[in-house]
């Protein structure tokens, strides 16, 4: 039993960047045998070939439309299948709600437990060792996995950078039946954002909000002013979409959009796991809080405990008389 | 409808302080974990609109772990058990508990929430399903059951949202956003005080061979050394920002 088996999941034919990241992982994983890549999706051999020039030494795929978009069943079958071909010592996923189901998913049906959400993983003598945050966020554990059987591991999102690709390499395709009917979950309607949010993935400078605004009304007004002061969009927590303060593309997060803009500035957020998810690749991180202890200010370059209603006013005023 | 929800009582997440040990205060309030809150209540209105079927809650913990359980009561659930172990179980030893469980009744629907606010690693629901070989479906916002009994369930991905349907038995991972959790009323409260409520020993934890555990806690490292501003009226503070993100060349 040896190599690293990563699973690449796809949507809709676009690569989800966090399986790349994995790839990643798999990477650091030194003396662990051959990288095996495998891509699932529909349409998709030319990103198969992508994949196969990123470093792995071997990239399989399976192409069907049951795997437009995850199911489990669906993304199951053919994970077991390569794994039966391959008998990795490791499996990777990369932590997208999909990656989070057949971790764990997969892992018992083998019999074993998954290493989780992990930041890190590394071997120690014939142990794999991950790091990974609890507590949502509030701490960090090691986390230990001592079997002699293929072990399991989700990685979070956002955490290590995907490897560049070459061009295009070599991919081949693994046979595997899949047969709409025996698949328990049937995908009926997949509904997408407005395509008018799409700018925040690629501002520079993006303006987040949470629930401690303390109302829809403080939250369009304060932020909205400091985000025109910027020139940004505005961005918004679970929490605050869940209370309806905001829509749900605006939501930055685990079940929302990741950014990675030059500046974030976080406004009343406490920095909980799925936020910082979706947050923590931002380069420079502005946080405004009344509370000290909020977990977000661990990632603050600029951090300012105090009243927001009296400090985001007065940002705005110093912003845009700086701006010009 | 039979329902069977599994809950955990956590600290809550609002009252938790950790020391520089790792450790926090052994009095710490603990509450039902928040996404546990949303299966229950799904469960309670699925009943109430199907007027039918029973709703079992389970726990696994120390005795103390009745007062999540005693609160899933007077919200509506009919029935409680709890497993006690004051053994530290990963969560693939808690889905084997839990499974067991689910064998020994008849269930349509298991319901979890999508994960929890200690461990937080969303383990348990695919496990169940992996074990007891049912369909999963996490990361629910939305859930319909329409005349033929097929479940439609709205899930919230990357992406934006799925709309999938899947006949019962299944396991369902719920997530903020499924509905308003109630709190109980003072009938309910009596109520509860009448439901079966069974304590039995979890169990020695079944062969740990692909266990993971989890080592001391500590504090995350600070990222980036950042300059904290407090203290200062907002004016001041409001500048020391700009002048701070122009040193960066950000304005």
């Amino acid at each position: 039993m040896s190599g690293v088996l990563v699973v690449i999941e796809t949507s809709a034919g676009e690569l989800r960047p966090a399986s790349l990241e994995a790839l990643a992982a798999a990477r650091a994983l030194a003396d662990s045998g051959p990288l095996t890549a495998l891509v699932l999706g529909s349409g998709i051999a030319a990103v198969a070939s992508d994949v196969a020039a990123r470093g792995v030494d071997r990239t399989l795929y399976v192409d069907a439309p049951v795997l437009e978009r995850y199911t489990t069943d669906a993304y199951a079958r053919p994970i077991e299948a390569a794994l039966a071909t391959l008998s990795p010592r490791v499996v990777l996923f990369g932590g997208t709600t999909a990656g989070r189901d057949l971790g764990p998913f997969l892992a018992a049906r083998a019999g074993v437990n998954c290493l989780s959400d992990v930041t890190s993983l590394r071997w120690d003598a014939a142990a794999l060792v991950a790091t990974r945050p609890v507590f949502q966020g509030k701490m960090l554990t090691e986390v230990r996995y001592t079997s002699s059987s293929t072990a399991f591991a989700v990685i979070r999102a956002g955490v290590f950078a995907a490897p560049e690709s070459a061009g295009s390499g070599t991919a081949e395709p693994l046979d595997v039946t899949l047969s709409a009917t025996d698949l328990r979950v049937n995908l009926r309607e997949v509904t997408t954002p407005p395509t008018g949010a799409a700018n925040l993935a690629d501002a520079e400078v993006v303006v987040v909000g949470g629930r401690g605004l303390g109302s829809k009304e403080a939250f369009d007004s304060l932020l909205g002013d400091l985000a025109d002061a910027f020139d940004a969009p505005l961005g918004a927590t679970r929490a605050v979409t869940d209370l309806g303060w905001r829509p749900h593309y605006e939501q930055i997060g685990q079940t929302g959009k990741t950014i990675k803009p030059k500046l974030y500035i976080g406004v009343g957020v406490s920095g909980a796991v799925q936020h910082l998810v979706g947050m923590q690749g931002s380069e420079t991180v502005v946080v405004i809080n009344r509370d000290a202890d909020a977990p977000l200010f661990k990632l603050a370059a600029i951090g300012v405990v105090g009243d927001l209603n009296e400090i985001v006013p007065a940002l705005a005023r110093e912003v845009r008389a700086a701006r010009g | 409808m039979n329902i069977l929800v599994a809950i955990k009582q956590v600290p809550d997440p609002n009252a938790l302080r950790f020391d520089a040990s790792g450790n926090f205060a052994p009095n710490t309030a603990r509450v039902m974990n928040e996404y546990d809150q949303y299966a229950v209540e799904e469960a309670i209105q699925i009943k109430e609109r199907t007027g039918q079927g029973e709703i079992t809650v389970v726990a696994i913990g120390p005795s103390g772990a009745k007062d999540a359980l005693t609160r899933a009561l007077s919200m509506g659930a009919d029935q409680a058990a709890l497993l006690t172990t004051s053994e530290p179980l990963d969560t693939l030893q808690v889905a084997q508990l839990l499974a067991a469980e689910a064998r020994a009744g008849s269930y349509d629907l298991l319901l979890v929430g999508q994960e929890t606010s200690d461990g937080g690693s969303g383990n348990v629901g695919p496990q169940l399903a992996a074990l007891l070989d049912l369909p999963l479906v996490s990361n629910v916002v939305g859930l319909e059951i329409e005349a033929d009994g097929t479940l439609v369930l709205q899930r919230e991905v990357e992406d934006g949202r799925h709309v999938v349907d899947v006949r019962p038995p299944a396991v369902i991972c719920a997530l903020t956003g499924l509905n308003e959790p109630r709190s109980p009323s003072l009938k309910g409260i009596m109520a509860a005080r009448k439901k079966p409520v069974v304590e039995k020993p979890a169990g020695a934890p079944a062969a740990a061979d692909g266990q993971v555990s989890w080592g001391a806690l500590r504090a995350e490292q600070r990222a980036v050394k950042g300059t904290i501003i407090q203290e200062t009226d907002a004016d001041t503070a409001a500048r020391r920002v700009v002048e701070l993100l122009r040193e960066r060349k950000l304005i």
